[in-house]
């Protein structure tokens, strides 16, 4: 069942792109649309969208980079190690979490260095990949979609997506437990 | 909040980085000018006049854990080097970080003058009588700031990164918007926003349904279900700059947006397509065990996401901040 569904996801991601790009321009084509010109029109604030998220990238970026390399998530982690009873996750997969948000380049090395410790199956592998699987970069999301459109003021954006990656974090364990209980 | 999470990881860097330096050379970690007795293996020792020679320090796991106090080190380290020596018998050291080498000197070398070599004196150094190998004492050059010149560093090569990543956007952005104006043209975006109507209204209340930031949305959503990271996201900042087009104060977020950052930051997602590859490559028996849970997970934190910013939205203090300021309108309009 696991196995018709992923073959099936995947034929659609393959197909996606390719049928996209015929049909957008197919069916402007039939409605008159000089869809050469369009696309040129609409092409050209693509330069400045991405030059636009530098300034908020970097300043995203850098700190978390700082703040990897000056060794103070190993702080944070002993800090919080205790809690992690609480909710019967195993404390070998907290920097995982801790990570996810913050760095996707960070927490795919963690997900890789506890799936060859432990072992892909095990349930802090399948508990790793999960966590790394369910979830997305919220800083760098953060970063750069409101730095697209230059918003300096995100209000309650941070609560929301720290909230949400709590939640998910919780979800994960619940369901890794339920499913592959140690 | 931001300010406050950004300061806070700046500031924590910071002292942490301080604190572990500090600590380091008070605890004096990294052994400075304290000699290490070692054996040096080489097939062709210098005899005579030769000063060059090719071999490897000798240590066994117990002298190593010893001299610097750790228990880290469990086998024996055979750390390849260059030895130079002069007349009298002492001379200098080089070594370039291999697999072998022990944890402890990779750290040091990271910190040490060329990158990712260490290099030391050599006190004294006495030739066995086959010349198999040499006692010898050596020195390893002063270890200092280690977190200080690693926090340098990563502040610059993060400021890279970021632009790296900025212009890596520029071509898949100018695809995407190129393709999603065809597509706005030829009235598809209408016809796929009309379809999802009943969903949209409830999620965006504040957007009309049939404007181009809900096709934005769908199709940024759809992108990111399938796991095409490179069509998200283009999708995704056009969603953000039709949803800017309503927004009344330019430079402030509007509850439309961080609903929408929501649904995106959940990370809903059929398929796992990262976390499946890298557990087929150290050897998973079962890549696809994930699917399910991750499904589940990603479905409960948006769901949570898009609750938390309903509910949030309504807090006097966060809807404050979106009512426009009659007294200065030109200032948030710079940017």
């Amino acid at each position: 069942m696991a196995d018709l569904f992923r073959t099936v996801i995947n034929f659609i991601s393959i197909l996606a792109i390719p049928v996209m790009i015929a049909l957008f321009l197919g069916w402007g084509f039939f409605k008159k649309v000089r869809v050469y010109e369009v696309f040129v029109e609409g092409a050209k604030d693509g330069f400045h969208t991405a030059i636009r998220i530098i300034p908020y990238l970097v300043a995203m970026l850098f700190a978390i980079g700082i703040f990897r390399a000056s060794g103070a998530m190993d702080v944070l982690i002993s800090l919080i190690t205790p809690l992690t009873n609480l909710i019967g996750m195993p404390p070998d997969t907290l920097p995982m979490a801790l990570m996810r948000p913050l760095s996707g380049s960070g927490s795919l090395g963690i997900m890789t260095e506890l799936m060859k410790v432990h072992g892909p199956d095990s349930f802090i592998g399948v508990l790793a990949s999960t966590l790394y699987g369910s979830s997305e970069t919220t800083f760098y999301i953060l970063a750069v979609y409101f730095g697209s459109v230059n918003i300096k003021n995100t209000r309650h954006a941070v609560p929301v997506g720290l909230l949400a990656d709590f939640a998910g974090i919780l979800a994960a364990v619940f369901i890794c437990r339920i499913l592959f209980g140690k | 909040m931001l300010n406050y999470i950004w300061l806070f990881l700046i500031v924590i860097a910071l002292v942490v980085g301080v604190g572990k330096d500090i600590t380091d050379e008070v605890r004096n970690t990294y052994r400075n000018d304290t000699p290490l007795e070692v054996i040096f293996i080489s097939s062709q020792l210098p005899s005579g006049t030769a000063t060059r020679c090719e071999g490897q320090i000798y240590l066994t796991a117990k002298q190593y854990n010893d001299f610097y106090a750790i228990s880290s080190q469990l086998e024996e380290v055979k750390q390849p080097a260059v030895l130079s020596l002069n007349q009298n018998k002492t001379g200098s050291f080089i070594f370039a970080c291999t697999e072998v080498t022990p944890t402890l000197w990779k750290d040091m070398a990271q910190s040490a003058s060329g990158k990712d070599k260490l290099t030391g004196k050599v006190e004294r150094i006495e030739f066995s009588d086959d010349h198999g190998w040499a006692k010898a004492t050596i020195i390893l050059e002063p270890i200092r700031y280690v977190k200080l010149k690693a926090i340098t560093q990563a502040a610059i090569d993060f400021a890279n990164v970021a632009v790296e990543i900025a212009f890596g956007l520029i071509g898949v952005m100018a695809l995407w918007l190129g393709l999603i104006k065809v597509a706005e043209e030829a009235g598809l975006v209408k016809i796929l926003t009309k379809l999802l109507a009943p969903m949209t209204k409830r999620l965006f209340p504040d957007i009309p349904s049939d404007h181009p930031a809900i096709g934005a949305v769908i199709m940024n959503t759809a992108a990111n279900m399938l796991g095409l990271s490179n069509a998200a996201t283009p999708m995704g900042l056009k969603a953000m700059e039709e949803l800017n087009k309503l927004n009344p104060k330019i430079g402030t977020a509007t509850n439309a947006m961080i609903t929408f950052l929501a649904i995106n930051t959940g990370g809903i997602i059929l398929i796992p397509a990262t976390a499946m590859a890298v557990r087929a490559a150290v050897g998973s028996t079962n890549i696809g065990i994930i699917i399910g849970t991750s499904i589940f997970a990603a479905g409960c934190a948006t769901i949570t996401g898009i609750v938390a910013s309903k509910i949030l939205q309504r807090l006097p203090r966060y809807k404050r901040e979106l009512t426009v300021d009659t007294k200065k309108p030109e200032e948030m309009n710079h940017g």
